[in-house]
């Protein structure tokens, strides 16, 4: 009988042992196991376009990445793994789907290019994954297609369109003494994604003032030669080019336009190539000098008294560590800044929000998180608020409050010259007498 | 008669002359692969990546060693001349005896490495040689110098060409060679060094033309992209190793080009160029200056 019950009694103390074992283990597992969001980050690091501007938002993005990689967020280390798009829209798909599938991330982050852009958000979107543009800007990404996963911080292509006509069309009678109907405008445009959707934006904004458009075109960005293009601008005689190009399609067109003898009142152009200061100021020389691009501002321009505080000592440890990896560039590219700033506006906002709110980082809390963000104008480092178009919209996952600036090359230096409430400096327009391609 | 004058002006005029000053660079580009294809039987796919390499070459010589453009350019195409003896001792004797789409898939594998070699090596930017040549002015018609040189080294470079194949035993024995491979190492020729000299030759023609583009582009890893397929495609439209042919088709292409693209879009001038091609490939398959048999 006591050997019965001794039995017993050792039987349940090893049940008793084994299981608190087994709940330590359970315990120590869920202690050791680390809280972690993996991003898959895709920008073109090969290929014409990484020149173009995509090297430079990947730089500005990874400064972001390695700035919460120290701190983490609510608890969670930040792994980034990159990948390279080689400037081909079907490696973009093809490595966003390997660092969704094999590299298990959690997201994906970043894109240059429109024509990427496209095509991978609809295999994203199909893939029930969370998508986070930083950079590309074509409306056709959302127009209509109800996507639930995918959100872009970054002002829209028609939008960048509409902001240059705009400009035009407020400066047309002061600057040009001629009526909108009198003003002769040409549209050029690479014949991408990109471009076809900046192009729209240009001839809805040219109706709207009733300017005279008077060609309207687009060429391939690979194009060995532009000296056609050129002779059809000469023929038309516009008084202003609104063009839409990478690069280096736009040194080659404005190289061809200077030995042809092309002239114009003013040169507008939208992004990419024309947000890289350097490579035009390499390729053109003094001639680059009074060029217009509309781009989101640059961090380093955008007014930082009607910023929320907390930015600008970010702005300026993001320039600090631009300038280490690229020292002596004479004015920081955009790209870098529209990089930084969309991927800050993820990690300090969007991210904090799904893992306190939302419990965690799965694509459903990461949208639920995104579809919450209500940032005011001057929250962000690039001035403008963010504000996801909800469900059931056209633009659904499109910033609404986001906008471009038209800034102008003078002496080296870019200053916005448009819209008014942000303009740092009076545009010089028309192009002076006795510069290049001057028409006076 | 004003619809006659707003299609037959000097801008008509102007497209016709930048599409001959276009052929002049096509068939600078066109003239070394002729040259290989016609002796060799090879195709160099990797073509225009010797160019961009030429075009680095420039760039680095000129710009960060600071050495004259002229003294540059005999350097450069001695150094593409180099790579190109390079290429076939490396790269093409090995599989000289292989079958066509082996040596097609090597030349398109050495393509990858030189534009990876040039990606690593010397980054993504675009690289601008800095050197604006002034411009020929006719009334309203403007003229790119840098096209006119390439079109005077294109002309040059064809004429020299052709007296060296006609008046030099090495020339004579590198057009003996392309007529027959086999019965002229039976005759004591040494094939092996006559390839070498075609393949620097080549080399060297695709140095020249890197000397004259890097006036005229910028310098990117993929910058052999933008020539690569047209310089081909003119080269099977001529006649693959019909200098004479190469020469002309280089000039209809880009004839087709420039006025396509001034009558339309600028992309319908490549799209009407590129179906002529096809419709050619149809009508004189072996190129514009085959005898039909």
């Amino acid at each position: 009988m006591r050997v019965r019950m001794a039995a017993r009694l050792v039987r349940g103390l090893l049940v008793a042992i084994s299981a608190t074992g087994l709940a330590l283990s359970v315990q120590a597992q869920d202690q050791g196991k680390e809280k972690k969001i993996k991003i898959g980050v895709v920008f073109d690091l090969t290929g014409p376009l990484a020149g173009g501007g995509s090297e430079l938002g990947y730089i500005g993005a990874k400064i972001v990445l390695d700035h919460f990689a120290k701190t983490g967020v609510e608890g969670y280390k930040i792994e980034a793994v990159y990948a390279d798009a080689q400037s081909k829209p079907d490696i973009a798909i093809n490595e966003s789907v390997r660092l969704l599938e094999q590299e298990k991330v959690d997201m994906v982050l970043g894109f240059f290019s429109s024509a990427q852009c496209v095509p991978v958000a609809a295999r994203v979107e199909q893939l029930k994954k969370f998508m986070w543009m930083t950079t590309c800007i074509s409306s056709a990404v959302f127009n209509e297609k109800g996507y639930k996963y995918v959100f872009r911080p970054q002002a829209s292509g028609d939008q960048f369109g509409m902001m240059t006509m705009d400009f035009i069309a407020q400066n047309a009678k002061a600057k040009f003494d001629k009526e909108p109907k009198d003003l002769r405008v040409a549209i050029i445009h690479e014949d991408g994604a990109y471009g076809v959707d900046v192009s729209r934006g240009n001839e809805a904004g040219a109706k709207k003032a009733g300017f005279n458009v008077v060609m309207k075109e687009g060429y391939s960005a690979t194009a060995p030669d532009l000296s056609a293009l050129v002779t059809k601008l000469k023929r038309a005689k516009p008084d202003v080019i609104f063009h839409t190009g990478y690069n280096p399609d736009i040194t080659l067109l404005l190289r061809q336009a200077r030995e042809q003898g092309l002239k114009f009142g003013a040169l507008m152009g939208h992004g990419a190539g024309y947000g890289v200061y350097e490579k035009l100021k390499e390729g053109m020389g003094t001639d680059a000098t009074y060029i217009f691009n509309t781009d989101p501002i640059s961090i380093w321009l955008a007014n930082q008294k009607t910023m929320d505080p907390k930015l600008p000592p970010v702005i300026k440890m993001v320039g600090e560590e631009f300038d280490k990896i690229r020292p002596g560039v004479a004015i920081r590219s955009a790209h870098v800044g529209i990089g930084a700033s969309n991927t800050y506006v993820f990690m300090n906002d969007v991210l904090p929000r799904a893992i306190k709110k939302y419990g965690g980082v799965d694509p459903d809390a990461l949208r639920k998180a995104a579809l919450d963000t209500d940032i005011p104008e001057g929250g962000t480092m690039l001035g403008f608020g963010v504000k996801f178009y909800g469900e059931g919209t056209p633009m659904a996952g499109q910033n609404e409050r986001s906008f471009p600036v038209v800034i102008q090359y003078i002496d080296d230096k870019s200053s916005v010259v448009w819209p008014k409430s942000q303009a740092q400096r009076e545009a010089v327009l028309p192009l002076p007498k006795g510069t290049t391609y001057s028409n006076q | 008669m004003q619809a006659f004058l707003d299609i037959f002006d000097i801008y008509l005029l102007e497209a016709v002359i930048n599409g001959i000053l276009l052929g002049g660079v096509l068939a600078l580009l066109a003239l070394g692969l002729n040259l290989i294809f016609g002796v060799i039987d090879v195709t160099w796919i990797c073509y225009a990546e010797l160019v961009m390499i030429g075009m680095y070459a420039m760039y680095f010589l000129v710009q960060y060693y600071g050495i004259s453009y002229f003294l540059a350019a005999p350097l450069t195409i001695l150094l593409v001349a180099l790579l190109g003896a390079a290429l076939h001792y490396l790269v093409i004797a090995p599989l000289l005896t292989a079958p066509p789409i082996n040596q097609l898939l090597a030349t398109g594998g050495v393509l990858f490495v030189l534009q990876s070699f040039a990606t690593v090596a010397f980054g993504i930017d675009f690289r601008n040689l800095g050197i604006r040549l002034p411009v020929l002015a006719f009334g309203d018609m403007n003229f790119s110098y840098a096209r006119l040189l390439s079109f005077l080294a294109a002309l040059v470079g064809m004429v020299a060409v052709y007296l060296f194949m006609t008046r030099t035993f090495t020339g004579t024995a590198i057009r003996a060679i392309s007529q027959d491979r086999q019965i002229m190492a039976l005759m004591g020729v040494d094939t092996k060094r006559i390839y070498l000299i075609t393949s620097a030759i080549g080399g060297g023609l695709a140095g020249l033309a890197a000397c004259l583009l890097v006036l005229q582009y910028d310098v990117h890893p993929f910058v052999g992209l933008s020539f690569g397929p047209i310089t081909f495609l003119i080269c099977v439209l001529g006649g693959l190793g019909n200098f004479i042919g190469g020469f002309i088709a280089a000039f209809v292409f880009a004839e087709i080009i420039s006025l396509g693209g001034l009558f339309s879009d600028l992309e319908w001038g490549y799209v009407l160029a590129f179906a002529f091609f096809i419709v050619m490939m149809f009508v004189r398959p072996a190129g514009l200056l085959a005898r039909r048999r």
